[in-house]
């Protein structure tokens, strides 16, 4: 029987750090099924989905990543989770909101608040600046949304004029087919 | 997830571009409606099209919002006709295109195609019952389409069915005068005519398809456009890009616009439980800007439309679509290509209007083009016999180069070469196409008979 771990770590980027903690995971014997990291502003946050065996805890893997040498302390959290490893495809109902427009303050938190109301799920959500200009691209799960999809869409062109910002939601698998050569 | 940038592309795509599904054309079988009676046949062939397409206008709008790409027309495709009314007279012919028109409207589809038949080596007295039915039933009903297929690569090309055509063109556009020769538009004459094209007035249910069917017509000539556009813009430096960039530009953005078709499809044809058939990708332009071929001859280097060049630029378009649309789908088929049809290509009309496009210069093009003389307004006064003839000369290039050809000429009553000529919509508006030579060929007309196949017909 595998123990399923989700560890979070945050710290200062520098080169080896994926290395690091990797390397720790690996001398525990454990097996990583899925790692997700970015930077921002200098600062990598990475999240892991790990395997371990059974006798392997929470304790043995933060003494483990302890004993790296590192100029910047680790911040780890890890939490034991029931579910397999294996991949959950996105749900049936996975749309893809863009929104773009001039920056300004409680974007992310307007259109988050937006996917609240309309019990929306945000899966993924990614943001670029580029001078004056926001944008962003969000993964959503609408399976549990109580309206119509033209319900949806129309109060998100409400929305789309009363904050300025030009805002698009499409079905998942229209970005999947024009973009991957495989037909699932 | 996906890469922002593609996401940032797809968006482009469809919500700017004019990306849409053209049609999904459901086609049925009506063979085995034939019964004892005419009341009974025309009653099977209501219930068999209220059978299998009673969902299917509410399906394809469920699933156009699923997706957010419009579906534009709703169509169904039936068995030719003539086939399912072997025996009948002309006045039976009339009342099953008016059953056919009630059932369209029943189940709320835009357009019926299949009031059709196949002549391309012999006519049985059925046949020639069934074209005589053709302008009255064309012009007694308001969305059943004509079609008649009178050559092939294989057989040759039915004469005696071509000395018809002209009159029948003919007749239509009279018996519409007041419309402008409408009933014309509703009609076309094929060489080779595929047995599962969803777009119309070509669409027909072939013989050889099961008992119901989905095809998906997908077009996008503005996508195509944009995205050259953006391709050259990137490559300000002269010299700095060559014209096969421009056709894999073209081929990979056909891949995208023929996936979406297909997502759709596949949907429709899991909910309704209908299998799906082919995906056809089309370049099929609408009258509103930036949804033209016309448009895209001008991005890639002719200003005008019908200059030296625009057969070889046309030539390469139609082969970069066919091939980003073959990987695209499962299974491709229909006409899949580029479409010239005049009056419905704002750009095309316009180098009517300013003479650089001719007759004979568009027939050209359609050497090379996945359909023919499509939608072309002649002057009213175009005699049957000339008509005949250039659709012979359209039905001569399908069949030697084994390719679909067709013909669907408007002679508008009461006007001339120049005048303009408008249906609105998504049939367009053009000024008339001069026809030069006019009542020159009677006497080729005439002989009637048959037009032998080309020697590399016989590959058995």
């Amino acid at each position: 029987m595998k123990k399923q771990m989700i560890i979070s770590v945050m710290s200062k980027d520098r080169p080896g750090i994926i290395a690091s903690i990797t390397g720790a995971i690996y001398k525990l014997e454990g097996d990583v099924s899925d790692l997700n990291q970015s930077v921002l502003c200098n600062y990598l946050n990475m999240i892991l989905s790990v395997s371990f065996n059974e006798n392997v805890n929470k304790e043995d893997l933060i003494a483990e990543i302890s004993h790296i040498k590192t100029e910047c302390k680790f911040e780890v959290s890890i939490k034991e989770i029931d579910q397999g490893g294996e991949k959950i495809p996105p749900p049936e109902e996975t749309y893809i909101m863009t929104v773009h427009g001039p920056n300004r303050t409680g974007l992310v938190y307007g259109i988050s608040q937006f996917c609240a109301d309309h019990t929306i799920n945000i899966l993924d959500l990614a943001t670029t600046l580029k001078g004056n200009r926001f944008s962003m691209v969000l993964q959503l799960d609408l399976q549990n949304c109580p309206s119509p999809i033209e319900t949806v869409q129309s109060a998100l062109e409400d929305y789309s004029e009363q904050s300025g910002q030009t805002i698009t939601m499409q079905h998942n698998d229209i970005f999947q087919v024009t973009n991957e050569v495989t037909l699932h | 997830m996906l890469r922002s940038d593609q996401i940032l592309a797809t968006v482009e795509m469809i919500q700017k571009e004019n990306l849409d599904v053209r049609t999904v054309t459901m086609g049925i079988n009506l063979l085995d409606c034939r019964a004892e009676s005419l009341e009974k046949t025309c009653k099977n062939i209501k219930k068999r099209i209220h059978h299998f397409a009673g969902n299917f206008v509410a399906t394809c709008d469920k699933m156009s919002r699923k997706f957010g790409i419009p579906v534009v027309n709703k169509r169904i495709s039936v068995t030719p006709i003539a086939f399912v009314g072997a025996g009948l007279k002309k006045s039976d012919f009339i009342a099953i295109a008016e059953t056919l028109d009630q059932a369209a409207t029943d189940v709320g589809v835009d357009i019926l195609g299949g009031f059709s038949a196949q002549l391309e080596k012999g006519m049985t007295e059925t046949d020639r019952e069934f074209i005589d039915s053709i302008p009255e039933a064309i012009s007694r009903t308001e969305k059943i389409c004509a079609s008649v297929n009178i050559a092939t690569t294989q057989k040759g090309i039915n004469m005696d069915a071509l000395a018809m055509m002209g009159t029948t063109v003919k007749d239509l556009a009279e018996k519409t005068a007041d419309s402008g020769g409408f009933g014309a538009a509703k009609f076309v004459v094929f060489c080779n005519q595929p047995g599962d094209n969803p777009f119309m007035a070509g669409a027909i249910h072939g013989l050889e398809e099961a008992d119901a069917v989905l095809n998906v017509g997908v077009s996008g000539p503005g996508v195509i456009a944009r995205s050259l556009e953006r391709l050259i813009k990137r490559h300000p430096m002269p010299g700095s890009l060559k014209l096969d960039e421009l056709a894999e530009e073209i081929k990979q953005t056909t891949f995208r616009v023929t996936r979406c078709g297909e997502l759709i499809g596949r949907a429709v044809s899991g909910a309704l439980k209908v299998e799906f058939g082919v995906v056809d990708l089309s370049l099929a332009p609408t009258p509103t800007v930036g949804d033209s071929v016309g448009e895209l001859f001008k991005i890639l280097g002719v200003d005008a439309v019908g200059a030296p060049g625009s057969t070889a630029i046309l030539a390469m378009l139609n082969d970069a679509v066919k091939k980003g649309g073959v990987f695209a789908s499962k299974n491709v088929g229909g006409l899949s290509g580029a479409f010239i049809p005049v009056m419905e290509d704002a750009v095309l009309a316009e180098a009517v209007g300013n003479g650089s496009l001719c007759l004979e210069k568009l027939e050209a093009m359609t050497c090379v083009c996945s359909v023919g003389l499509d939608m072309v307004p002649i002057p009213g006064d175009t005699d049957a016999k000339t008509i005949s003839a250039i659709i012979a000369d359209e039905m001569a290039l399908g069949m030697v180069n084994a390719k679909t050809t067709a013909a669907r000429l408007i002679p508008v009553p009461g006007k001339k070469a120049g005048e303009l000529v408008s249906f609105g919509g998504l049939f367009g508006a053009s000024p008339i196409m001069e026809v030069r030579n006019s009542g020159q060929s009677s006497r080729f007309i005439d002989w009637g008979g048959r037009m032998p196949a080309p020697i590399h017909s016989f590959r058995n």
